[in-house]
């Protein structure tokens, strides 16, 4: 070898380099421009616009409930055309049985199925992240606070990627026209059945089901007060990414299984795997297999050690940062109107003059007797792993409401658009209920109803201030009566016999009848 | 060898003959070049999918959410019925005879009804919500529109618009559409929904007997 050689060599290996990337580029582009996937998107954006954007729509533009139909109907209408087409495209070769013919090209089996495999995936993985844009684009435009979040972005693309490849080495190892559909159709059952368990998924019966992406959010405020801890999160994408890389080593060692199966069992797979050519390339694809294993099965065991966190949601031990648990700095949006100030977090602010308007007018009512509420302000839902319930606070009082319980009502901030006359008086119920029986903001089940003489000066009260009682047709006679005729009086009548008798009310020791 | 056996007509097969089994055979042919018995497997493992997921309670009890699970593999049997109906023959198989559309007719009405039985087998013993009747209406329309499907598509993605259709409804589910086109939502006795899902499937079945599915030269089989 002479110094002038040297440079030559190299020259040679970059020349032969690059044109083996043309030539992938090529197939790559062949692939791009053959596809399926983008024949069936116009379908898949009609399906998406009614199961997501339809579904995220009629949620209150919060980041963190608007990111969560990623993983709860997003992936379902992507699950089932990700699989199947997929599926349809990893079959092609045995289809139209061209796998003696391809098996002649200098490339490997591994290389071929890559390169069908990534144009699949690209156009997959494109029309999911424009989805995405699509809801956080809208959502951006709604929101009055915080910002997007990735993790739900991260696990919807990674449950992508694994039904494609779940779908994509069905294709390659049982081509057939039914391929595709039982793909779809499984993908599908198996999407439904992990989101039935995790919905039942509790510490004491075990919290594998964590495991899959589809799972209801806790509460309306959730990732509000408290970050929403990315344990979980990794532990999907670690559980989803295993299963794709040991499938992806799998497809390399394609033409060794399909042998294995055509000999009837015969041949040992060992005797397979040690043919001369290509040794290098199944010494990958076996250790590809083993990485992939082992992170799916420690994801599953890290999702066997989960636990329920103070704010409502998962934290895995392992995977735990302190950090998360540390509340969102946030300043709350404010409002006053005659002296009664209501307060919500920023997140909710597009509620704030509704709910003064609705609180207002009972506040006025009830305003200057002993534990009437000088204010309202919003408190996270959740408290060291419990629902808080709605009450007065002592010192100063205060009705203290959460975004998902205001009296006996659930969901409150859920919206109001259905029925925004009876979202009103439900915060209006809840506030007189916080007052009549004296009850402070709590952790635990939702609050008993209120004694009869409690209700009956309730819905005297709400009549008052021009709302329908709630209760009109469940309740007694007696009540009715008694409410019709406290009604009837003048406001300062009515402030005067609460003045005096508002603590034998709390107690529960006025009948209705005693009620003037 | 003389001319007069170079001349001399080839046997006649015994059974061709026969008119009986040779629309057997004609039947039996048309069939197996359509995978049908590979789809009866297919519509068998559905089947037992739903006894499975009924069984170990994979879907819900009660509610909307009850109807999901059962919707998906209704779907999955009628996506199924869709794909058998491609030919590997093509063009050249038009050709071939009148029986064509008949056998086209029956292998499809015949599969529909055999997807039918099979998933209430799968059912049998086991709650499922709504019962046999939205079972039945929702394989019937399903199925039409995959027939529906094939002529533009051709047989093999025959399944993509059953899917989306499926897809849709789980949302009209959840969001409590009533309209009857959207039979999987409607009760089991609603008229408008029995109507519109046997009006897409005769509509489909109908077309696809005169038509047949859409074939290209470079479909494989």
């Amino acid at each position: 070898m002479t110094a002038a050689g040297i440079p030559l060599r190299t020259g040679r290996a970059t020349a032969r380099r690059m044109a083996c990337l043309a030539a992938a580029g090529r197939l790559l582009r062949l692939e791009f421009k053959r596809n399926a996937v983008p024949y069936v998107l116009p379908l898949l954006a009609a399906v998406f616009f009614f199961n997501t954007v339809r579904t995220a729509d009629g949620f209150p533009p919060v980041w963190t409930l608007r990111a969560s139909v990623i993983t709860d109907h997003m992936l379902f209408e992507f699950s089932a055309f990700a699989g199947g087409l997929a599926a349809w495209v990893g079959s092609r070769e045995g289809r139209r049985k061209t796998i003696d013919l391809v098996a002649a090209t200098p490339r490997a089996a591994w290389a071929r199925l890559s390169v069908t495999l990534a144009g699949t995936l690209s156009w997959l993985l494109l029309a999911f992240l424009a989805g995405v844009a699509v809801l956080y684009i809208q959502t951006a435009l709604q929101a009055t606070w915080g910002g997007p979040p990735l993790w739900p972005v991260f696990v919807g693309t990674a449950a992508v990627i694994v039904v494609a490849m779940i779908g994509f080495t069905c294709g390659v190892f049982f081509p057939g026209r039914f391929t595709a559909p039982l793909v779809a159709t499984g993908a599908l059952v198996l999407y439904q059945t992990g989101l039935r368990q995790a919905l039942g998924v509790t510490a004491s019966s075990g919290t594998h089901a964590l495991l899959s992406p589809a799972s209801a959010q806790s509460s309306v405020d959730t990732g509000v007060y408290h970050h929403v801890a990315p344990d979980l999160s990794i532990t999907q994408v670690m559980f989803m990414g295993g299963i794709a890389v040991a499938l992806f080593g799998v497809l390399s060692l394609a033409p060794e299984l399909r042998q294995l199966a055509s000999s009837g069992g015969r041949t040992l797979l060992r005797a397979a795997l040690a043919g001369a050519d290509g040794r290098l390339l199944r010494a990958v694809a076996v250790i590809l297999v083993a990485c992939g294993v082992a992170a799916s099965w420690t994801a599953f065991a890290l999702a066997g050690t989960a636990k329920p966190d103070a704010a409502g949601g998962w934290e895995i031990p392992a995977l735990h940062s302190a950090a998360s648990d540390r509340p969102v700095p946030a300043i709350s949006a404010c409002r006053s109107s005659s002296g009664f100030g209501v307060c919500v977090h920023p997140a909710f602010g597009f509620y704030l003059n509704d709910l003064a308007a609705a609180l207002g007018p009972v506040a006025a009512e009830i305003a200057g007797l002993p534990g009437a509420p000088a204010g309202a302000k919003e408190v996270a839902s959740v408290n060291g792993g419990q629902d808080v319930q709605s009450g007065i606070s002592v010192n100063p009082p205060v009705f203290e409401f959460t975004a998902e319980h205001v009296g006996s009502m659930f969901g409150q901030f859920y919206g109001s658009q259905r029925d925004p006359v009876g979202w009103r008086e439900g915060f209006q119920q809840g506030l007189l209920d916080a007052f009549l029986t004296g009850r402070p903001p709590h952790a635990g089940p939702v609050p008993i109803l209120l004694g009869p003489a409690q209700q009956a000066v309730e819905d005297a009260l709400l009549t008052a201030v021009g709302s329908q009682p709630l209760s009109a047709g469940v309740t007694s006679a007696g009540v009715s009566a008694a409410a019709q005729r406290f009604a009837t009086l003048s406001a300062g009548a009515r402030r005067a016999w609460l003045a005096a008798h508002l603590a034998a009310l709390r107690a529960g020791k006025i009948t209705p009848a005693q009620i003037p | 060898m003389t001319a007069a056996e170079v001349l001399k007509p080839p046997a006649v097969p015994a059974g061709a003959a026969w008119r009986g089994p040779s629309g057997v055979r004609l039947a039996w042919l048309h069939l197996r070049s359509r995978r049908v018995p590979a789809g009866i497997l297919a519509l068998a493992a559905c089947g037992a999918l739903l006894h499975a997921a009924l069984h170990w309670h994979w879907a819900f009890n009660s509610g909307p959410y009850a109807q999901q699970v059962p919707l998906i593999i209704e779907a999955g049997a009628a996506t199924v019925i869709a794909v058998t109906v491609h030919s590997p023959f093509g063009e050249t198989e038009r050709s071939a005879g009148p029986w064509l559309p008949c056998l086209r007719l029956l292998a499809a009405a015949g599969m529909c009804g055999l997807a039918i039985a099979l998933l209430q087998l799968g059912a049998a013993g086991e709650s499922l919500n709504d019962g046999v009747l939205v079972l039945a209406r929702n394989v019937i329309g399903i199925t039409g529109i995959g027939l529906l499907c094939s002529l533009v598509t051709g047989g093999l993605l025959a399944w993509t618009l059953p899917m989306g259709y499926m897809a849709f409804c789980q949302y009209a589910l959840l969001a409590g559409w009533t309209a009857p086109w959207t039979w999987p939502v409607r009760p089991p006795a609603d008229r408008g929904a029995w109507i519109c899902a046997c009006a897409v499937f005769t509509a489909g079945l109908l077309l696809f007997t005169i038509r047949g599915p859409r074939t290209r030269l470079s479909d494989p089989s």
